[in-house]
């Protein structure tokens, strides 16, 4: 194994120059990749901190996800933006908040050098487990299906059945549990991913599609906002679990985070922020 | 808070079938046997009227192909719901998984779901007994809540080959003077399909030394994951008919549309000048993205009702058209002026002489930097994937959001590549062509001169 190991080094070194040169910026990742590449040798382990910069921890967000992240004039909000600088302060560390879609925030955590640990409402599921580490989920996800007001097609009498028909367009948000949870019980409708969470709703307000379909807080957070005229006809409690990412390489930093966790859990610092921010 | 899940689960079951096959036998002749034996006795008091229903039992999708297929020999999960009536008192539950179907309980999910909408968790207290095709949950008190029961199974393998998964379920009352239990009928089957060629050849090089040699390197692994690569290409491939399908309707269209524009740009007539000016500054002015955003929520809003695919092309097009348009401004302007003069001067009309001396020669000047825009149409149209069309970036996108690797943007690369390199190559020789007539006579010259050189 080990021979293999450093035979491929040089043509690592060279593939990364390569993607480099061509541009190859799939998401801000090569950039990082490059220094991954660079100082593979020696991991971020051995270094004194277990975060990036010393005293400080940088967690990556999508915030188009209220009542999770959202950003409210410049400012970051919502319930993981309060947990992560619950956290930071348990651990002593000054919290910063960095932008990354959300489809790219793990693989950032995975190449490294973007941020220390992924906070935006993802969802543990096998295929994220192979790539990160998990913390202790810290919230449990429901999942709410909307339509518009007026559809008289779809009522909450008929919803579980209605929905599950070829006639029937879901707009959910791609990689998102409401996309999981369209395709797990209504497979014989046709599912339309959107990237961006608001977009599904305007596309149901726009007639593109028939029903949204994603967690419970964030669609009655958005129904009680912008998109007053679309209700809720289905609710399922389906236990996905909330939890921050953290790199496999850092092991110190996951237990930390862990540590905090329990400890909010414990003062009821954790239930304060859900219900304040799920009001 | 519920107690936390474990990161790595590996207590999967493993078991050879001829052993499933034969615990299951005897497990029903048991159930049979007990069954009969208490239609005989008779004495015992009759069951509650009530009983459990169910209210779901449904797989979790786990293919990269599309969101709703399940797929043998790959983890999955089983989730499943029953109705628990107020005071029955359900003192135990067994689920029988499919025959051949492994599963893990490390990770197992017990919740009674109540309240009006069945939002409340509750977390009963209860004891798990398990092999490998059932498990019994003894609950200690007895269920007597009215809810429903939600039982998750984690690290669930359905039989390489598929088929429809039949879950069986049963469960006994306090009140029970037996241990006979219940069933629960009309349990709905899971569509299991057999796994894909390529999840198959995935998982198989997934166990390869050189695979894991391969993805220990954490640049290779994000980006050029030969686990991921083969299981993403056909499902960026149907994306990749997409994007050409957009184009291929798109770009036809708007090379009368940019002709139009830049006749009108060119008109004697201020209004006619105006309309075209106005639509090709405001298109070329503003990003397509916005574009592509105003179409899709503000035409819907506005009474104009266009499925996805047309409406995507549409917007391509009336881009396409305002830049094209430019091109062909600069390509007519470039002919001298002596050729309409002279053409004016033969009596051709004004008409006559646009269509029969300016057309022509200034197509043939074009024809580069049209194909310069076929490139950019066809690139521009990942950016349809932000409303919900399904094109190449749409489809690797869901793959790098489920599987957290970078690999299927590497794949979505490849199929911009395959059209764009191809192109710039044509396009080259499109400029030599016109650009270089007298470099080619002389290239022939040249060619000739040798060939002389090599028969003397």
């Amino acid at each position: 194994m080990k021979n293999v190991k450093t035979m491929l080094k040089a043509p690592v070194a060279l593939a990364a120059t390569c993607a480099l040169a061509l541009g190859l910026t799939a998401c801000g990742g090569t950039a990082t990749s490059e220094g991954s590449a660079a100082t593979g040798s020696a991991p971020a382990a051995t270094s004194a901190s277990m975060t990036m910069n010393e005293g400080k921890i940088v967690f990556a967000t999508s915030p188009d996800y209220p009542p999770f992240e959202n950003l409210e004039d410049g400012e970051y909000v919502g319930l993981d933006m309060d947990l992560g600088r619950a956290i930071a302060e348990e651990l002593g560390l000054e919290c910063e908040y960095t932008n990354i879609d959300f489809d790219g925030i793990v693989p950032a955590i995975v190449a490294g050098g973007q941020a220390d640990a992924g906070l935006s409402g993802i969802s543990v599921t096998p295929e994220r487990e192979e790539e990160v580490d998990f913390s202790t989920p810290y919230y449990i996800d429901n999942q709410a299906v909307a339509v518009m007001s007026d559809n008289t097609e779809l009522t909450e009498e008929n919803a579980a059945e209605a929905l599950n028909s070829e006639a029937v367009t879901i707009a959910v948000q791609s990689g998102s549990t409401g996309a999981d949870f369209a395709g797990e019980n209504f497979p014989n409708a046709e599912i339309v991913t959107f990237p961006n969470f608001t977009d599904a709703f305007a596309a149901v307000q726009a007639g593109q599609a028939d029903a949204v379909c994603g967690n419970l807080a964030v669609v009655e957070q958005m129904l009680s906002g912008a998109y007053a005229d679309q209700h809720t006809i289905l609710t399922s409690a389906t236990g996905e679990e909330y939890a921050i990412a953290v790199s496999k390489d850092n092991p110190e930093l996951l237990e930390a985070i862990n540590d905090a966790i329990a400890t909010l859990d414990e003062n009821g610092t954790l239930e304060t922020i859900v219900a304040e921010n799920m009001g | 808070m519920r107690t936390p899940i474990t990161s790595q689960s590996t207590g999967r079951a493993h078991a050879c079938p001829a052993a499933w096959a034969r615990t299951a036998r005897v497990a029903f002749a048991l159930m049979f046997t007990c069954l009969f034996g208490s239609l005989l006795a008779l004495a015992a008091p009759a069951a509650p009227a009530q009983a459990m229903e169910i209210v779901k039992c449904t797989g979790r999708p786990n293919s990269d192909k599309d969101q709703t297929t399940i797929q043998g020999g790959t983890q999955s999960r089983i989730t499943f719901e029953a109705t628990v009536d107020a005071g029955e008192g359900v003192e135990s539950l067994t689920i029988l998984v499919p025959e051949g179907t492994t599963y893990e309980t490390d990770d197992l999910a017990v919740t009674l779901l109540t309240g009006d909408d069945f939002m409340t968790r509750v977390d009963p207290s209860y004891t798990l007994e398990s092999d490998e095709r059932s498990l019994t949950l003894t609950f200690e008190p007895a269920l007597t809540e009215m809810g429903r029961l939600n039982i998750i199974i984690y690290g669930v393998y359905f039989p390489v080959a598929g088929g429809e998964m039949q879950v069986a379920a049963s469960y006994t009352l306090a009140g029970d003077a037996d241990n006979t239990g219940h069933a629960i009928a009309d349990i709905p089957v899971i569509s299991v399909e057999g796994i894909s060629g390529p999840e198959a050849l995935s998982q198989w090089l997934e166990e390869q030394a050189w695979v894991q040699a391969w993805n220990e390197n954490r640049f290779l692994h994000l980006f050029f994951d030969p686990t991921i690569l083969v299981t993403s290409f056909p499902v960026v491939l149907t994306g990749f008919f997409m994007s050409l399908g957009v184009v291929a309707v798109a770009f036809p269209l708007a090379i009368p549309l940019g002709l139009l524009l830049a006749l009108m740009r060119l008109s004697k007539i201020a209004v006619v000048r105006g309309i075209a000016t106005t639509y090709v500054n405001l298109v070329r002015g503003t990003p397509l993205f916005l574009q592509i955003y105003v179409a899709f929520f503000g035409l819907p809003l506005a009474g104009i009702d266009i499925p996805n695919f047309p409406l995507g092309v549409t917007v391509m097009c009336m881009n396409s058209g305002a830049y094209m348009c430019e091109i062909y401004r600069a390509g007519i302007l470039s002919i001298s002026k002596g050729q309409t003069e002279a053409a004016r001067s033969l009596g051709m009309t004004s008409l006559q002489t646009t269509l029969y001396v300016v057309l022509p020669q200034m197509f043939r000047l074009v024809i580069p930097n049209l194909t310069s825009e076929f490139i950019v149409l066809y690139k521009d149209t990942s950016l349809l994937a932000a409303v919900g069309v399904m094109e190449l970036v749409m489809y690797a996108r869901t793959i790098v959001a489920s599987t957290g690797s970078i690999t299927p943007y590497i794949v979505a690369a490849v199929f911009y590549l395959i059209i764009t390199l191809p192109l710039s190559k044509v396009t080259r020789h499109l400029e030599d062509r016109v650009h270089g007539g007298r470099r080619r006579r002389r290239a022939v010259a040249d060619a000739a001169e040798k060939g002389e050189v090599a028969h003397a």
